[in-house]
């Protein structure tokens, strides 16, 4: 048993650039590819599942929540259980919901004049992904040099004052700190040099490009300040394992500046894990920030799915959810793939 | 202005770290074009999203004033068929005439549409005279046809008959003899005939709109409509931008443009207000309107309002088919309880300590705001008095136990009181309404809930008390209805589905006085009448009506002049039955605002600008600096 294990684990390794183990690797890669694909298309179909299940669990009769305190006689309410499909037995209705969700046919809205639920999101997707986008770059690119500068140069004033700040920060709730900076930078009581809210000035005046990025600075401040410390704190842990690594004293040995030690050779096999925080996060940029686009009137799908929640209305909900998660399972599924190509161990194990 | 450079600093200063070059692996590389990737993926939606340039200041001719409102619920739909949002329908008055206005004065009829009407002798045959003169922004005539091709939409309809139907109930017939007249004919006299809130649509356009389509018809493509604004621009969830009508029969707007613009929360509507990004607001907490009184430029206005709110009580759930239904206290179908508890309510408290004096103590269901149809008992108003009201319970028999709560029969005097949780009025007077009924020997149970969840338990009948309001229209029909037989739950293929009705009063006097009124033409006449059936919903204690509640507004008053009230004395500014407000308002003359907010802007975009530009050269000499390090 031992030795037939010992000859399997070193058969790659005796033979150092042979063809054997490459194809092997290279089935395996598939395998795991196809492995990858097959769990994300089921919690794909677990999700549609669930999707489905959660809003028909919900209370209240959803004729009436369409027809919304107007006059509503018997007929009409018979008639509207029927036009949305609410008298088929479940598994009709479910049936129906599969179909029409693959063919891409989310329903109509309830709350929003019977818009295309599909529609309304494509809407209002740009603005999400720009805020939400821009602070999650923002906040990595900014995140990764705080953290690596604090674990370089770890203990120093430098290490504390940031990772201080950063934990400080990252333990705000959104809301608040947006109403702050909003309170501090865009009230009349404050320095009032930014708009309080929205993505554009109606009044005009202004370039419309140069106006929405005016308007983008306090939200996406905001997020940013937020998202910051996740990646300050990773990258500064991943820095500090590496830093008495040897591979540094042989860079250092040969007569590498500091501070070139540190981004040509520990920075890039520290910033992986930061990568996969990245990466994760990407699948939360669509679901964005529901509460900082509430404070600032940020016409994104945050702000539609507080706007949807009020109603309810169930089938933007629905649809609101379907893509949320389907997102988050794509960028999953994209940051699995993209990783062995990233970092060779992933590969060899 | 110092404060602009974190975003420009850091993100420079990151990408410095990560894309010098000559990085032998190559991952930073890899790093810093992923990340040039996404930022240009998300930078287009600027572009993208960012609507085109308004006409504001591009006319070449005198600059344009334009008036901007601030909301806070979204216009649903722009499809006057189809939307069921209060803004929705402000949006319907700007864009679209009515048959008939409302006054400015008392909410009385008033000429639209049509300059002059007549009723034949039965009461049954109504003659319109329509203006003419008037087009369609489009330039088409509006004629009779247009009319009654609009009425019939609605009474033909389904999607419009949900929307608009309760206007036509009575409708028989609706024809254009001519072209500037209307007759339309009706089952019985219909006094409501002269308040027909549909919208005036062009034949020539929604023709081409079958009823099966209409819901899905946005109508946000330069829709055509004959109001005293336009429809030019439409942002969901942003904002929307109305020109005026230079042709409008009404007299033309003094402002050229108008725009609603759509907030999250009360906090933001009102900074934006401060700021001069907004001009006028609406509809806030009590909160916010306090922190825009005695803000200089600024009006806030407590504006009399049609609303009321009241404490409801479960007179006994019935169906209309007579099955009791739900589980209400049966104690509260004794009107000598009901009575109890209106006399153990201090209104006077209330206002104070809940409302903030925004608003006025009120006895009846329709409220001061239309006070000739209002019921006003006088000297039988029902005072606040504790010690009266132990003692209608004591000679009712309710005797208090041994632990200070009454019962009788041996079931005790044991109330479920339901609040709304989105409302802090409602929890506040849950609490003190608790508390003093205490005082008189009944145990209160308090329990806060959403609106949907207290429609549901009311139309099951699974309630005792509940404190709630309606918004009553200046036609008192609808009102009174909701407390006929007729409104209380039915069942629905074995269903309860509810009505209107959340007290299931059912009384056939009082239905006999609301038959009576619908059909009764002369306004005193069927006033005496609404009157009478109040009275009876007041001495029955159906409900305890609270007070009735301000609109809390506030406007520019250093930008804008001209507001108008409706009713003249003391009304709403916003949301009015017609367009007065923003028909009337002009400019305050020479007023500097504008000018400031266009150079603090710029000068702030300026500062961005010189540091970005900074950084970009900070990063290209630190580059060389790095490719010189390199080459060493």
């Amino acid at each position: 048993m031992a030795s037939t294990a010992t000859d399997a684990d070193a058969a790659p390794g005796a033979q150092p650039g042979g063809g054997a183990p490459r194809r092997r690797l290279r089935a395996g890669t598939g395998r795991w590819v196809l492995r990858k694909l097959v769990g994300a298309s089921l919690t794909l179909g677990f999700v549609l599942v669930f999707n489905f299940v959660l809003f028909r669990m919900m209370p209240g009769d959803p004729a009436k929540t369409f027809l919304r305190g107007r006059q509503a006689n018997p007929e009409r309410l018979a008639q509207l259980r029927d036009e949305l499909g609410l008298d088929d037995p479940w598994p009709v209705q479910f049936g129906k919901y599969l179909r029409e969700t693959l063919r891409g046919n989310l329903g109509d809205s309830w709350s929003q004049g019977n818009r295309p639920v599909v529609e309304l999101i494509a809407d209002r997707l740009w603005p999400t992904l720009l805020l939400s986008g821009t602070a999650l770059v923002l906040a990595a690119l900014v995140g990764i040099w705080l953290g690596a500068r604090s674990g370089w140069r770890h203990g120093q004033a430098f290490d504390k004052g940031s990772t201080g700040v950063a934990i400080g920060l990252y333990s705000l709730p959104e809301w608040w700190l947006g109403l702050l900076l909003l309170l501090v930078f865009a009230s009349p009581a404050g320095l009032n040099i930014f708009p309080g809210g929205g993505m554009t000035d109606p009044r005009g005046g202004v370039d419309p490009v140069l106006d929405t990025l005016w308007h983008l600075v306090l939200p996406c401040t905001t997020l940013t300040l937020v998202y910051i410390a996740q990646y300050a704190l990773i990258m500064r842990s991943s820095v500090l394992d590496e830093r008495y690594a040897e591979y540094l004293t042989t860079a250092r040995a040969k007569g590498l500046r500091d501070d070139q030690v540190l981004t040509r050779h520990a920075l890039p096999n520290a910033l992986l894990p930061t990568l996969t925080l990245f990466f994760l996060s990407l699948g939360f940029v669509v679901s964005g920030a529901i509460t900082v686009e509430t404070v600032y009137s940020w016409p994104g799908l945050g702000l539609l799915s507080y706007e949807a929640l009020s109603g309810p209305d169930i089938p933007l909900l629905q649809g609101l959810f379907l893509v949320f998660s389907v997102t988050v399972i794509l960028m999953n599924l994209l940051a699995d793939l993209l990783y062995p190509l990233l970092d060779p161990r992933v590969r060899l194990s | 202005m110092s404060s602009l450079p974190p975003n420009g600093l850091t993100a420079q200063s990151a990408s410095i770290r990560i894309t010098r070059p000559g990085s032998r692996r190559g991952w930073p590389r890899r790093v810093a074009v992923a990340v040039l990737v996404a930022t240009a993926l998300f930078l287009p939606a600027g572009p993208v999203t960012a609507t085109p340039a308004p006409s504001a200041d591009d006319g070449g001719g005198a600059p344009r004033t334009t008036f901007v409102l601030g909301i806070k619920q979204d216009i649903d739909s722009l499809n006057p068929f189809v939307g069921l949002t209060i803004s929705a329908f402000e949006a319907y008055q700007l864009m679209y005439d009515q048959l008939t206005g409302t006054s400015q004065a008392d909410f009385s009829p008033e000429p639209g549409l049509a300059e002059r009407w007549e009723t034949s002798a039965d009461g049954k045959t109504w003659t319109f005279h329509i203006r003419s003169g008037v087009t369609w922004s489009d330039g088409q005539p509006l004629t009779a046809r247009d009319v009654a091709y609009s009425i019939n939409r609605v009474t033909d309809g389904e999607q419009e008959n949900t929307a608009y139907g309760n206007f036509v109930t009575t409708v028989t017939s609706v024809e254009a003899p001519d072209e500037a007249t209307v007759v339309v004919q009706t089952s019985e006299p219909t006094p409501n005939m002269l308040r027909m809130g549909l919208p005036i649509v062009p034949e020539h356009v929604w023709r081409d709109i079958p009823t099966e389509q209409v819901k899905d018809f946005a109508n946000t493509e330069s829709p055509v409509g004959s109001g005293p604004f336009r429809l030019v621009e439409a942002n969901k969830g942003q904002y929307y931008r109305f020109a005026a009508n230079p042709n409008y029969w009404n007299g033309p707007a003094k402002i050229d443009e108008l725009i609603i613009r759509v907030f999250a929360n009360d906090e933001a509507m009102a900074n934006a207000l401060k700021k001069g990004e907004i001009d006028m607001l609406n509809d806030i907490n009590s909160g916010v309107f306090e922190s825009l009184e005695n803000v200089p430029g600024i009006t806030a206005s407590s504006s009399r309002y049609s609303g009321f709110a009241e404490i409801a009580y479960n007179l006994g759930a019935e169906t209309v088919e007579g099955t009791a239904i739900g589980d209400g206290h049966p104690a509260l179908r004794d009107r000598q309880v009901r009575l109890a508890i209106d006399h153990a309510i201090d209104r006077q408290t209330l206002l104070e300590k809940v409302l903030h004096n925004h608003g006025t103590a009120t006895a009846s269901v329709i409220p001061p705001i239309y006070p000739n149809l209002r019921y006003d008992p006088g000297p039988d108003q029902r005072p606040f008095d504790l010690a009266r009201a132990n003692g209608i319970l004591d000679t009712a028999g309710y005797a208090r136990g041994a632990d200070g709560v009454r019962a009788k029969d041996g079931r005790r005097l044991e109330f479920r009181l339901f609040g709304r949780e989105n409302s802090e009025e409602s929890k506040k007077t849950v609490e003190y309404v608790r508390d003093w009924l205490g005082e008189i020997g009944i145990t209160v149970n308090v329990q806060i809930m959403s609106e949907d969840n207290l429609t549901e338990l009311v139309g099951q009948g699974e309630y005792d008390m509940f404190q709630w309001g309606w918004v009553v229209d200046p036609d008192p029909d609808f009102q009174l209805s909701v407390f006929t037989c007729d409104q209380r739950s039915y069942t629905d293929g074995g269903e309860v589905a509810a009505g209107w009705s959340d007290s299931f009063y059912c009384n056939p006097d009082y239905d006999a006085l609301y038959v009576e009124q619908k059909t009764i033409l002369d306004p005193e006449a069927r006033a005496d009448v609404v009157r009478a059936a109040q009275k009876l919903l007041y001495d029955d204690v159906v409900y305890s009506v609270i007070w009735s509640y301000d609109n809390l507004e506030a406007y520019r008053d250093d930008r804008f002049t001209g507001f108008q009230r409706q009713p003249t004395d003391g009304g709403s500014i916003a949301f009015q039955h017609g367009t007065y407000t923003y028909r009337m308002i002009e400019p305050v003359a020479a007023t500097g605002g504008d000018g400031d907010r266009g150079l603090g802007r710029h000068l702030a975009l300026g500062a961005g600008a010189v540091v970005l530009a900074g950084a970009v050269v900070w990063l290209l000499r630190h580059r060389r600096r790095a490719s010189a390090d390199e080459r060493e």
